[in-house]
């Protein structure tokens, strides 16, 4: 049958058994499918070149529905997480050689590489779970908890969020509220911020466990353009406060003019750093604003997801990022989605490449490359495809990558003449299976 | 929470006819929380569900059911020989003026042909002398399927409220709009009766009156084509409103590995190619519900596009 | 940030919500809203992956939803 304007025939139907009925129906009908379960499964893959950090993950995702438009969402994400990472400390000419972050062992990098902290490997271990539920006709609400452990981590976690729908469920205008306590428990105790790496053994700087609380409000206006296209609008505010440092970072003391790591001498018998370093320090409160927008059209079977976000926050640190998806049907019952991913930021305030020796004490330093000034892009492809048994698998690949510099007036000397940001670059892979009623 | 499962929708019922006297028993069961009442109109098993513990009102409105159904029956069944349809059908080509009931009918059906632009027509009954859709393989000749083709068009027979006016040979038949029909004004006679919910159910179509005091909702199961199993494939909780499926799965032949399903295009002679085997529509009617599943198998392979420009719920199981 | 970049982005979002009622479609046009494919976030575990992910590696979060994290990610 050709395709009549479906207006004409719904309504035209109505009219004409108002009218071999004689009345008028007041109720609408409310039928629904016995409910029950889907799951949304992942293996993921990510690998950062160079011997740097390897993650295998499992990500389960599984959602009954009930009745009356009520979902139960229950997550668990498993995580293995091995491999070396900078750990704050600028190249040099010759081997260096530093303090583990148990402070049981040494490990030396090699010369005129960027210095790698190969120690770690944790496992996580997530879990999640959300409740939905319409409120009223126009209401839906949304509860849920989430919590994680690792070693030397616990994430406790709770989230409600309300929504509204506005003009014949065209808009949506949603508020979300998030609630975080962190505890950090690392090995050997987080040790004095600022304070000097010591030897092996010498456990003097180093405290307890730390804690943060944070504070998230989202509020958002989804909203249907027309028949192919979407757009939403979310602004969100947090705050963090309490322990924000790296326990592990730290950042090499170099001399004022020449900008090489100033020597050190372990205690006699004892083995020890061969140059001064300083663990880092982040102010104990970061307050976040951020503004994103999304779009998805629908062109003929094709789908442009599009979206951007900008991030300010009182660290002074700005990013915008830039993604953009577009599905595309290949045959019946796959398609191929290409992905790109465009993200920038500036350095924090208190980001610095090293500490000069002798200079006036600073309250706040890091040198986390995850705080400096980069640009990153991802650059991926995704297929995806319906089983015979009406299931969906999906398999994506991704190469990941971040460029960025050394502030240049904080360049002193012989750093010229090195690496001073470390850069990454990582492939990700993803197989997904989803299946379920 | 054990759900129970109410009703069960059979998609497939055997054309035959319940001649009136003979079969008309009503049957009436105590069930948990409700009432069931059990009799058999238009050729199929129908059922009335009545959310009640009081016997004599749930007996009382089965009374008016099977009434309603029956009087609809006996009124427009083409199997009956001196009903309205019956004198229409021998008129060989007089005018036949028709009462109100009878002429919405028919306004109905003429509405239906032009929105399904000419696949739904009532006049389309002549074909069913040449087909006979038992399972079997005796598909008809191309020639049988054109002498029959030629005595079926609306369009051929001149409708002017109150008179209708066939050509000689041309056939009407209100099944497809008669149970729905029936559905409806059943429902409705029961709704102004009594204020208790109440599922009124013939064979596979079905609707929901007034919200049950439990306010669970109606628990409905969809036979899967091919299986005479109880155990239907899907459960559908319904809380007000109708639900009507459009199937196969007992009237259809079987020649050369070829399924031929019983939906007939009147424009060729032909059954529908790649029908699913069994849709089922809710919408706020049964009427509504049943024209919706009609016009959806009548798009052949397109039944699922069509359906979801509708705005409804519907499950097509192919 | 500032509060006049406060005060825009409650303008923005307010103006957004009043001109939404001259868009949007009727129920019976929302098919091609109903595709899985069209959903804001059509795969949740891959976006969960992926903030995870750029929460480790970046200084940004969230955005889209919650801020993410809870984790030590080094």
């Amino acid at each position: 049958m050709a395709k009549k304007n479906s207006k004409t025939i719904s309504v035209s139907l109505a009219t004409a058994t108002c009218s071999l009925l004689g009345t008028s129906v007041t109720t609408p009908v409310q039928a629904q499918e016995e409910p029950g379960w889907d799951f949304n499964t992942a293996l993921l893959y990510y690998g950062e070149s160079d011997d740097r950090v390897q993650d295998v993950s499992l990500n389960i995702l599984g959602r009954r529905t009930y009745v009356d438009d009520r979902f139960l969402t229950l997550g668990l994400v498993l995580d293995s997480l091995t491999g070396a990472t900078p750990g704050g400390a600028l190249p040099f000419s010759s081997p260096q050689t530093f303090t583990s972050p148990s402070g049981l062992a040494v490990y030396t990098t090699p010369a005129d590489v960027f210095p790698l902290d190969d120690t770690f490997l944790d496992t996580r271990f997530a879990l999640s779970a959300s409740w939905q539920q319409p409120l009223s006709r126009l209401f839906t609400m949304n509860a849920g908890l989430t919590a994680s452990k690792e070693y030397d981590y616990l994430h406790l976690g709770a989230n409600f969020k309300l929504a509204r729908d506005f003009n014949k469920r065209n808009t949506t205008v949603s508020l979300g509220l998030a609630f975080a306590n962190d505890e950090l428990d690392p090995e050997g105790g987080a040790p004095v911020p600022l304070s000097a790496m010591l030897d092996v053994g010498d456990l003097s700087n180093k405290t307890g466990d730390q804690s943060k609380d944070i504070v998230d409000v989202v509020l958002g206006v989804t909203n249907v353009a027309s028949r192919n296209l979407l757009f939403q609008l979310n602004y969100s505010f947090s705050n963090a406060s309490g322990y924000l440092n790296d326990p592990f970072k730290f950042l090499s003391v170099v001399d004022g003019t020449s900008g090489d790591p100033i020597a050190r001498i372990p205690a006699p018998g004892a083995v020890g750093p061969l140059y001064e370093y300083r663990f880092e320090n982040r102010p104990d409160e970061r307050t976040k604003h951020s503004v994103f927008g999304q779009t998805k059209y629908y062109m003929d079977g094709k789908v442009l997801d599009l979206s951007y976000r900008y991030m300010t926050d009182d660290w002074e640190i700005d990013s915008h990022t830039i993604d953009a998806r577009y599905r595309w049907p290949v045959g019946d019952s796959s398609y191929l989605e290409p992905h790109l991913r465009y993200y920038t930021q500036n350095a924090a305030e208190f980001y610095r490449i090293s500490l000069v020796n002798g200079a006036p004490p600073v309250s706040f330093a890091s040198s986390d490359y995850r705080l400096g000034d980069f640009d990153a892009i991802t650059v991926g492809m995704k297929y995806g495809w319906k089983t015979r048994s009406g299931n969906e698998m999906s398999a994506r690949l991704e190469y990941y990558m971040q460029d960025g510099d050394a502030p240049s007036d904080q360049i002193i000397g012989n750093q010229a003449s090195r690496e001073l940001y470390p850069g990454l670059d990582a492939i990700i892979a993803q197989f997904s299976y989803r299946f379920g009623k | 929470m054990r759900l129970s499962r109410n009703s069960v929708i059979d998609s497939g019922n055997e054309p035959s006819v319940s001649p009136a006297g003979a079969a008309r028993k009503l049957h009436l069961h105590q069930k948990s929380g409700h009432y069931q009442g059990l009799f058999r109109a238009m050729g199929s098993p129908c059922e009335l569900l009545v959310d009640t513990d009081d016997e004599t009102s749930a007996s009382k409105l089965l009374e008016i059911v099977a009434a309603e159904a029956w009087r609809i029956e006996d009124k427009f069944s083409r199997y009956l020989p001196d009903n309205i349809v019956a004198r229409i059908n021998d008129s060989d080509g007089q005018p036949v003026a028709v009462d109100d009931e009878t002429a919405n009918l028919l306004d109905f059906a003429e509405t239906l042909y032009e929105l399904s632009e000419r696949r739904f027509d009532i006049s389309s009954g002549a074909l069913r002398k040449a087909w006979t859709f038992d399972g079997s393989d005796r598909v008809p000749t191309a020639h049988d399927i054109e002498n029959a083709v030629a005595t079926v068009g609306w369009h051929k027979l001149s409708w002017r409220r109150p008179e209708i006016c066939l050509q000689p040979g041309m056939q009407i038949d209100l099944g497809g709009i008669g149970k729905e029909y029936a559905v409806d004004k059943a429902a409705g006679m029961v709704a102004n009766e009594a204020p208790c919910s109440c599922l009124v159910n013939f064979g596979g179509d079905l609707v929901a009156t007034g919200e049950r005091q439990s306010s669970e909702s109606w628990q409905v199961g969809i036979e899967a084509p091919g299986s005479s199993a109880v155990t239907a494939q899907k459960l559908i909780h319904l809380k007000t409103g109708a639900l009507a499926t459009s199937g196969d799965s007992r009237r259809y032949l079987l020649k050369d590995g070829k399924r031929y399903s019983h939906i007939l295009d009147p424009l060729t002679g032909w059954p529908i190619e790649n029908a699913p085997r069994s849709i089922t529509v809710a919408a706020d009617t049964c009427t509504q519900a049943g024209m919706l599943a009609t016009l959806a198998m009548l798009s052949g392979a397109d039944a699922e596009e069509f359906l979801a420009h509708q705005n409804i719920r519907f499950w097509c199981l192919r | 940030m500032r509060v006049k970049h406060q005060a825009a982005m409650a303008l923005l979002i307010a103006t957004v919500i009043s001109g939404c009622s001259s868009m949007g479609v009727e129920p019976w046009e929302r098919d091609v809203l109903a595709k899985e494919e069209m959903q804001l976030v059509t795969d949740p575990v891959e976006a969960g992956i992926d903030d995870h992910i750029y929460f480790s590696k970046e200084a940004s979060s969230g955005g889209r939803g919650f801020g993410g994290g809870g984790c030590g990610c080094n």
